[in-house]
């Protein structure tokens, strides 16, 4: 048992001896390491271990949830004792309970590769050659004379967890993650900076890719922007980046809660068994995904967790519905927490995908924005390209998309071969048709 | 590392966990036994530092001495160590009933070295004279030369008479508030919630406080102590009719006690969160296109701290990366702009007494009648640009080194009556509440996300409007800013500002503004 699981488990026993029913502890500890580099130097680094523990407290009928990175132990001990009397004044919840611990069994029996037992071979030295490698990749492209600046980030954290509850569950996860990302500003003809960047991550380090390649690719980025302008508002086909399009389907996946449900705010209300999207959607939730950025084998109530169908070929096959708004509901819970988002893929590429679009906008990023869950409309800045007889063509930006996410959904008319696989949201290039675009 | 800084209103945002320490180890605040600040012509003489809040944890003056003196053993040219011990605490509720609380201790010291423009930073939560030697050590890796020496004293600076100002007076300190006390002030706003209008079908309450200090002491020998009360209450509601479902809600928060909330507020939150909810109702998105838009008075200053406020942070500028950098003393606004940035307001929720580098928060006013002015400064940048620092150095927490941040931002009033502007408009939109904007720094370009409004039709308010972005180029909006109403009003909401991975506390105000031409998401024209 390791002392990270040893110091839950004596919270959960403290918590108890203090007059809590039941309780849910988790004792953490990570190391961060953030390198900063720009124009040639070290800016900034940044490191530390850092450590907390957090409780569910479950005290006569009532629930209340803390956390202290004081861990002293008179000085948890008192927080306890503040924390349990401060829950003493509530009111009663009765759907406030600590899950069934049936649902904590046939927890996978896997190795999902989140540990890279090479972690503390990457030093401070290492850390500052990759950073110059991604400055020295960026200013080597075609047009890096209008580079103003170039900064490059190296960061790795090597996080460890352990939950225990009082009524039988214990779980510990360990993982590391390297990041390494560029951003290179220029100048613009009419006096505008734009910056663009680059970035890619994993839990190992000689899994990453040419850090000289993301510096390139973050340089090109912003080459590529340079001279952007609005277009005529009008009605467009659209294609999204796989880098970007997890933003729209994380606006899908607000509307998608128990809490959202329960509280009246989804506009997917009822629609379990129904066509929400476009056939060519299908999106399932897989947490045992090797190496993926959002494996785990339990999730926050301590379920054991499994691969889900979310949406299958457009018809929607599941709410997020946690322990404690299942209760509420009386329905049964399914977990509250989304992992690796996998969107079953096509067979073309970003590239592939244009040539069928003669005159489109292909979207790189959003800016700002947001969506209503309650109602489905949302609305966003964006930015990319204009697409011209089935390529690239000039840039675009200081442009808005609206809609409404029932309608939006629905108008996909291809998926791409291409997942992005630096987020844990992995979407492949998508082509919607007939989206309309705010310029001119 | 991409800056792609954002603006975001409170309600809504996740609960944060909450926490508390026994009451009986709360010292009273600091800034209570402080007389307000008096103007004086000659500098005070040195008031030897005595520390406060952060005795109980254990730390002196001679910790501090050495845990500098471990900062600067390569060589370093400046140092300073933050202490921060923060307890936050939530009671929402949900469903009638106040069911659910979260607390949060946060305790810990974060070390920095800077050595020219690198910084070396490091951090624990651990406040030992070791812990803290060994993260100083950590952060000294940044120089690489011999030791400097470190402070074997500390003066109190800014002083305790005169100097140190009183920016957060609470007649009810969160520390003396049990939390008894908050649940009928919860429960009753639930019932008078549903009482103003039988379409509320579902309603929920947060209220959150924070209180607990900061200590800075820096390798000028320099030290200060502030107590850092904060307050939030957001209520939120569903509405539904004929078949059709509404949300929205109405925030207040700011450095205050439990005496903010009072009838008079408690009647407004309830009022404008069932009207801002309701009227959606009949909203739709406007049409899409570029056209002329009118910025209510209030949060519509999120087009300022948007569109010109993270570019004028002086750290972008001292890298060459902002669309402002060159531009002081240049035109960068038409001339009816006047926009400062304040960390002065009495109880503001942007307010501080000092910034997270032990310097007094001030009144700066960055466009004066369209010139761009000053940047906003944190002691790396003041010393880039050989001038003062505005006060401007923020953090989130003890884990973060400070940066350039505003405080409350906001447009000075204008010549011209809000009625006047709005009948000006022949086809357009009005824009009262928002929920979160963003920047792009280098390129300008910003947005901002309304969440109610009104089409302007022939010089009048008609159908409301909801759920539409606004995308705009910060200089060129800024240009096209042409009529400035003299209603300046302050938003008394909940806004976080989020840089470089860090959230900080702001307030907005604004008078009534017409923006000439900006592009407006919205359905087919």
């Amino acid at each position: 048992m390791s002392a990270l699981l040893d110091q839950a488990k004596q919270v959960v026993a403290l918590a108890k001896k203090k007059g809590a029913a039941d309780a849910r502890a988790t004792a953490y500890s990570s190391r961060e390491v953030e390198l900063t580099w720009r124009d040639g130097k070290v800016e900034k680094v940044s490191e530390a271990t850092t450590r907390g523990a957090s409780v569910a407290l479950y005290v006569e009928g009532r629930y209340s949830s803390v956390s202290t990175s004081d861990l002293r132990p008179e000085a948890l001990e008192k927080f306890l004792e503040e924390s349990i009397s401060m829950a003493k004044t509530l009111a009663k919840d009765p759907y406030r309970t600590l899950p069934d611990p049936k649902m904590y069994e046939g927890r996978a029996q896997l190795d999902l590769a989140l540990f890279d037992p090479k972690y503390e071979t990457v030093t401070a030295d290492l850390r500052r050659k990759v950073a110059k490698e991604i400055e020295d990749g960026a200013r080597s492209v075609k047009g890096a004379e209008s580079i103003l600046s170039v900064e490059a980030g190296v960061s790795d954290t090597k996080s460890q967890s352990a939950t225990a509850t009082s009524n039988g569950f214990e779980g510990e996860r360990e993982d590391t993650q390297f990041w390494l990302s560029g951003s290179v500003s220029c100048k613009d003809k009419d006096g505008r900076r734009p910056e663009e960047y680059d970035v890619m991550g994993g839990h190992f380090f000689s899994e990453l890719g040419s850090a000289s390649e993301l510096g390139k690719r973050a340089s090109e980025r912003t080459i590529g922007t340079l001279g952007a302008a609005k277009l005529k508002s009008d009605v467009f086909p659209l294609v999204i980046e796989n880098r970007a399009g997890g933003r729209m389907l994380r606006n899908l996946l607000g509307a998608l809660t128990g809490r959202a449900l329960q509280q009246k705010q989804s506009f997917l209300e009822g629609k379990v068994g129904k066509e929400i999207a476009s056939k060519l959607l299908t999106l399932t939730d897989d947490p045992h995904l090797a190496k993926g950025l959002a494996s785990r084998l339990y999730d926050t109530d301590g379920f054991a967790t499994k691969k889900r169908v979310v949406i299958e070929k457009g018809v929607l096959k599941l709410f997020y519905i946690d322990d404690y708004y299942a209760k509420k509901m009386k329905v049964n819970p399914t977990t509250g927490m989304t992992t690796n988002l996998v969107l079953s893929g096509g067979k073309k590429n970003l590239t592939e995908l244009m040539k069928d679009i003669k005159n489109g906008i292909l979207v790189t990023g959003f800016l700002g924005g947001n969506s209503n869950s309650t109602t489905g409309a949302f609305s966003a800045g964006i930015q990319g390209y204009h697409i011209v007889n089935g390529t690239r063509a000039e840039p675009i930006a200081e442009m808005n998309i609206s809609g409404n996410l029932s309608d939006f959904w629905k108008k996909l008319t291809a998926v791409g071969s291409d997942p992005w696989v630096y987020s844990s949201t992995r979407t492949p290039t998508l082509v919607f048709d007939g989206i309309q675009i705010a310029g001119l | 590392m991409h800056r792609r800084d954002f603006l975001q209103a409170g309600l809504g945002a996740s609960i944060a966990v909450i926490g508390c320490t026994p009451p009986d180890t709360i010292p009273k605040p600091v800034t209570a036994q402080t007389p307000p600040p008096v103007p004086k012509a000659e500098p005070p003489a040195p008031t030897p530092a005595k520390i406060t809040y952060f005795a109980k944890f254990g730390i002196d003056a001679a910790m501090l001495s050495q845990t500098l003196t471990a900062a600067l053993s390569k060589g370093g040219d400046y140092a300073d160590v933050f202490i921060q011990h923060k307890v936050s605490r939530v009671m929402a509720l949900e469903d009638g009933e106040v069911n659910r609380a979260y607390a949060s201790v946060e305790l810990g010291a974060g070390v920095r070295v800077v050595k020219g423009d690198q910084t070396g930073y490091a951090y624990t939560e651990d406040l030992t004279l070791d812990a803290l030697t060994n993260a100083a050590k950590t952060a000294a890796a940044i120089a690489d030369g011999p030791a400097t020496p470190g402070p074997q004293s500390f003066r109190a600076d800014p002083g305790p008479a005169g100097a140190f100002p009183d920016r957060y007076r609470l007649v009810r300190p969160w520390e003396e508030v049990k939390p008894a006390e908050k649940l009928p002030l919860l429960t009753s706003l639930n019932e008078r919630t549903y009482k103003v209008d039988n379409r509320i079908k579902k309603v929920s309450l947060n209220l959150s406080d924070e209180y607990g200090a900061v200590l800075i002491a820096d390798s000028l020998g320099r030290l200060v102590e502030d107590l850092q009360p904060m307050t939030y209450l957001g209520l939120s509601c569903v509405a539904e009719d004929k078949g059709q479902r509404q949300q929205n809600g109405y925030a207040v928060a700011g450095r205050q006690g439990f005496d903010f909330y009072n009838d008079e507020r408690m009647g407004r939150l309830v009022r404008e969160a069932v009207a801002r909810t309701t009227i959606l109702f009949e909203a739709a998105q406007p049409p899409a296109g570029e056209m002329q838009v009118v910025m209510a008075a209030g949060a519509s200053g999120i087009l300022l701290h948007e569109a010109m406020g993270h570019g004028m942070e002086a750290d972008f500028n001292r890298k060459n990366i902002s669309i402002y950098s060159d531009k002081i003393g240049k035109p960068v606004a038409n001339s009816a702009v006047t926009i400062i940035d304040d960390g002065t307001r009495m109880g503001d929720r942007g307010a501080i007494n000092v910034d997270d580098e032990g310097n007094v928060a001030q009144k700066t006013t960055l466009v004066e009648k369209g010139i761009l002015a000053t940047y906003l400064h944190d002691s790396i940048s003041a010393k880039h640009y050989k001038l003062q620092t505005t006060g401007s150095g923020r953090r989130e927490s003890y884990k973060f080194a400070p940066l350039p941040r505003m405080r409350s931002t906001y447009m000075a009033n204008g010549p011209s009556k809000k009625e006047e502007i709005i009948a000006s408009v022949k086809k357009g939109i009005y824009c009262s509440n928002f929920t979160n904007g963003q920047v792009k720094i280098g390129a300008g370009d910003f947005t901002f996300y309304v969440k109610n409004g009104y089409l302007i039709e022939d010089g009048k308010l008609t159908r409301p409007i909801t759920d539409v972005n606004i995308i705009g180029n910060g200089p060129k909006v800024l240009e096209k800013v042409d009529m400035v109403a003299d209603d300046l009003a302050f938003d008394e909401g909940g806004w976080n500002c989020g840089k470089d991975g860090q959230s900080v506390p702001v307030s907005l105000g604004m008078p009534t503004v017409r923006v000439a031409q900006i592009t407006v998401g919205g359905k087919k024209a």
